[in-house]
């Protein structure tokens, strides 16, 4: 490309729009402004803000990209940065643009099967279109309809207990069942149960919603590696998206930023567990931002899980105990057929369901169970019987799926369902 | 002028017998000594001679050869000082040949004569032939372990060579020390101060009546160690063959013994998570020591912070965990020492030990994955009962009514270890095969209880035998003879042998 002609301190928006000869061919279905900004997404440092102001100030994409190229020391972009000083920045952006042909770039995207959404064009989501931080371009693998349908965000911290885990996976696949399309981050713990029940529910017979997944790096760029198959499955059935271009490594702002996305794109978020400054709180407020409902699931008062749970119900948050409750929020009128009532302590339906299938020896072990993970030895403790005793009645709960096992903890399911 | 002396050398934890020949003729004054001696070996030529002369004795102003046969086997350290000395002395025809006959001799000499301690006296002992062996005078209670021997002791070698020629007395043997005795002056503490862990108590008292290996993983401060301590009282007697063995690999090491000169009690060994491949399962250059596994045989190995020792060194137990001998191989031979040990070893989930407890964990999922791949999975697999251990409340630390003490659980204890006597082993640990089939068996809902646990994930295929091994355990302590195992006992072993995952996470 020589770009070397194009006047330097050319105010923005008076010149004339580089020829499409300098480009590189001229394939008709490339869209030239999304081409440049794809590939100004991929230079160091370039968050939406700068992206925002960068484009405002030049008034198209093309412009844009002549003027990093040029290494010109735009005035945005080294507005409040953390990355040095604005010609500093300008010139690693100008090394970075070095021999960078954009329409290759895009043409790579499409090869790869990435969908580019650009703002302002058709197939961009809806509900971004009046979003205050709408991403100017978002990468999507994998089926695109999926934005049409109603939509609740499952979201909470990573290292979630197993109570949230199991109420992540059961609500992902009731919710896919209903015909709702469960939204969610890809993170490990919370996250991946979320999926994780929105693939099951998948699995099994019926109508039911894939997945759609928001994530912080490149669609080709898996993180946490821990989470490769689980990352592939909702590529394969569901839907995933990223505003960072291919190759994007995880960088710790660009999680958060995410956040908005999964906060826009659905009409409830539900916060499953998070820490006292868990990264999902601020899922929260963003979905507050945007007059989206923000419900919380209420645990233990003892769990640092569910601490900012509860501050956010503390400040007004809805209280989420069951599918029921995040369904009415969405305002479905339509009956849920959903795979299993929810059977909470103290429900009398469920509870007269529970005495027949207990026994009393049972009911007293999970009496001592409680509500919270417990270990062998509290149990023992608590019951005052012989080990052997406990470890017979604990097994005779497990093989009916009324009590699981994580680690060495054992936590009693909320409901009364035969394996 | 020639003699032969009896005396004898070590060869790993095994005392070999040596025949010193002492050869006194004419020509230029010299004095040799052949028949592969190393150096402290070799160096016996200067000490022998200065006792000799400090003793008040004439040294022999002739050409004198030491061989030491059989001469293709390497000698090493300094028990043949006394031999040596009193070969001279017979060669030159300063002491009359009958005084010597079949008596054998082992010591190392000073330069002022006295007579000094050697280590491995009863591995040495063991070796020799004539009824009578004459030792340093520390080592007398070590020489009459076996028994069968007259030992007799002096300070001196002119008190030697007087008690011989019959102008003085030996020194008199110490009077043998009754009772049962341990290794070391450890404290083993009772059990009725662990408090709250009834599970982890139940753990301990399986792995010392069946010999099971125990994997104790939890948080700092959970009594991990506590615990391991508390085994080891838990064990009975040694055998007199094990005691025997034990006794000749402390002896061989150069540890110090219990005053009645046998260990009688399970030794208990707690090397430090730094120790050396050498260390731990023995090794050295010429001379090939016992480990801290060899020295545990018989007792209690206690491996602390498991996951801290070098990998190599832990991946070099599992060969000894299963044949209960260790053999090192050098260029100059091969040695075998025994290696029948009870290994309990001690864990923290993860870097910062929380990782047992939801939540207060603060390694990363990288950090946590990197202290996981320590411990390979074929050494964790030897492990017959694995228990995650947390700290108990601190009401339960304080609170009333006493748990059950150390003898109580000792008697239950050995009357099982009776039992697996009875069946033809020495601890249902050692149940394999038909032997398992027959005392072991499974019923109709025995086999679903496992087959459940397998499909749950809860247990592997080669997790089951350990599993009906630790149940047969867990009968044989309730009083429960019958071949049948009961689904009480089986699920019960299921709770005390829980997966790796589930103690420290997945691998990958």
């Amino acid at each position: 490309m020589q770009l070397g002609d194009e006047p330097l301190n050319e105010l923005p928006g008076t010149g004339s729009a580089p020829s499409r000869a300098r480009f590189g061919g001229n394939p008709p279905d490339v869209d030239l402004h999304a081409a440049c900004v794809v590939a100004l997404l991929a230079l160091p440092g370039m968050g939406p803000a700068r992206l925002e102001r960068l484009l405002t100030w030049c008034g198209s994409g093309e412009r844009a990209w002549h003027q990093v190229t040029a290494g010109a020391p735009a005035p945005v972009v080294g507005a409040p940065g953390r990355q040095g000083s604005s010609s500093n920045l300008a010139a690693r952006w100008r090394e970075a643009a070095t021999g960078v042909d954009p329409v290759a770039r895009w043409k790579a995207h499409r090869s790869e099967g990435v969908d580019v959404l650009v703002k302002g064009k058709v197939g961009y989501p809806d509900r971004l279109v009046d979003d205050p931080e709408p991403p100017h371009v978002l990468f999507g693998r994998g089926d695109l309809g999926l934005l049409g349908r109603p939509a609740v965000a499952l979201v909470g911290t990573r290292r979630a207990t197993p109570y949230g885990l199991v109420l992540a996976r059961k609500w992902g696949a009731a919710l896919a069942s209903s015909g709702v399309a469960v939204v969610s981050g890809l993170a490990a713990g919370i996250d991946a149960a979320a999926h994780q029940g929105t693939l099951d529910a998948g699995a099994g017979p019926g109508f039911t919603v894939a997945p759609i997944a928001v994530v912080g790096t490149g669609l080709d760029v898996v993180y946490p590696a821990s989470s490769r198959a689980l990352w592939r499955r909702v590529a394969d059935t569901g839907l995933i998206l990223s505003e960072a271009p291919l190759g994007t490594k995880p960088e710790p702002w660009r999680f958060p930023a995410r956040n908005r996305i999964i906060a826009a794109l659905a009409d409830v978020v539900v916060v499953i567990e998070s820490h006292e400054r868990g990264g999902s709180l601020s899922t929260a407020e963003e979905a507050a931002a945007r007059d989206r409902m923000v419900l919380a699931v209420p645990g233990s008062v003892h769990s640092p899980a569910s601490a900012g749970t509860h501050r956010l119900i503390a400040e007004g948050a809805g209280i989420a105990v069951g599918v029921d409750d995040v369904l009415s929020a969405l305002g479905s009128r339509r009956p849920v057929p959903l795979p299993e009532r929810e059977g909470r302590p103290g429900h009398a339906g469920s509870a007269r369901g529970r005495a027949s299938a207990v026994d009393p020896d049972e009911q007293v072990v999970l009496d001592a169970l409680g509500w919270e993970p417990t270990v062998l030895d509290d149990l023992v403790h608590r019951t005052g019987w012989p080990i052997e005793v406990v470890c017979t009645v604990l097994d005779r709960l497990r093989r009916r799926n009324l009590v699981t096992q994580d680690g060495l903890w054992l936590t009693q399911r909320g409901d009364s369902a035969e394996p | 002028m020639l003699a032969s002396i009896s005396s004898s050398v070590l060869r790993g934890v095994d005392g070999v017998p040596v025949t010193v020949e002492v050869h006194v003729a004419g020509g230029l004054p010299a004095f040799t000594v052949v028949g592969l001696p190393d150096t402290a070996c070799r160096e016996a030529r200067d000490r022998v001679r200065a006792a000799i002369l400090s003793s008040g004795l004439r040294w022999p102003q002739q050409r004198i050869t030491v061989n030491l046969a059989p001469s293709g086997l390497p000698k090493a350290g300094s028990g043949l000082d006394l031999p040596m000395a009193i070969g001279v002395l017979v060669a030159s025809g300063l002491l009359e040949r009958e005084r010597v006959d079949d008596v054998a001799f082992l010591g190392e000499l000073g330069l002022d004569g006295a007579v000094r301690s050697v280590a491995g006296t009863v591995p040495l002992v063991d070796a020799l032939a004539p009824s009578t062996v004459v030792v340093a005078p520390t080592c007398q209670a070590e020489a009459a372990v076996l028994g069968r021997h007259r030992v007799r002791a002096a300070l001196t070698l002119a008190a030697v060579v007087a008690a011989l020629e019959g102008t003085a007395e030996w020194m008199p043997c110490p009077a043998p020390v009754g009772g049962v005795e341990g290794p070391s002056s450890w404290e083993v503490g009772d059990l009725s101060e662990v408090r709250g862990q009834p599970l982890a108590r139940r753990a301990i008292e399986v792995a010392a009546a069946g010999g099971h290996h125990l994997l104790l993983v939890g948080p700092p401060g959970a009594g991990k160690t506590m615990l391991a301590q508390r085994l080891v009282g838990l064990l009975p007697p040694l055998d007199p063959s094990v005691a025997l063995e034990t006794t000749k690999v402390h002896s061989a090491a150069g540890e110090r013994l219990p005053a009645g000169g046998l260990i009688s009690r399970a030794p208990f060994r707690a090397p430090h998570h730094g120790s050396s491949m050498a260390a731990l399962v023995g090794g050295g250059s010429s001379w090939l020591r016992p480990g801290e596994i060899s020295l545990a045989s018989g007792g209690v190995l206690f491996l602390d912070e498991l996951a801290e020792f070098a990998p190599a060194v832990l991946d070099a137990l599992r060969q000894p965990l299963e044949e209960g001998r260790i053999r090192l191989a050098r260029a100059h031979g091969a040695v075998s020492f025994p290696a029948r040990f009870l290994l309990v070893a001690a864990s923290n989930p993860c870097p910062c030990g929380n990782a047992g407890t939801p939540q207060l964990c603060r390694c990363s999922e990288a950090a946590r994955r990197r202290y996981r791949r320590r411990l390979s999975a074929p050494l964790l697999d030897r492990f017959d009962l694995r228990l995650g251990v947390q700290r108990p409340d601190v009401d339960r630390l304080t609170g009333q009514g006493a748990e059950e003490g150390s003898e109580a659980v000792a008697n239950r204890v050995s009357v099982a270890r009776e039992i697996a006597r009875r069946r033809g082993v020495g601890a249902n640990s050692d149940l394999s095969g038909a032997l398992l089939d027959r005392h072991a068996a499974l019923d109709p809902s025995g086999r679903a209880l496992l087959a459940d646990a397998l499909r749950q994930h809860r247990l592997t295929a080669r997790g089951v035998d350990r599993v009906r091994r630790v149940a047969r355990t867990l009968a044989d302590l309730s009083g429960e003879v019958g071949p049948l195992l009961r689904d009480e006992h089986l699920s019960v072993a299921l709770y005390l042998r829980a997966e790796p995952e589930a103690l420290l996470g997945a691998e990958s």
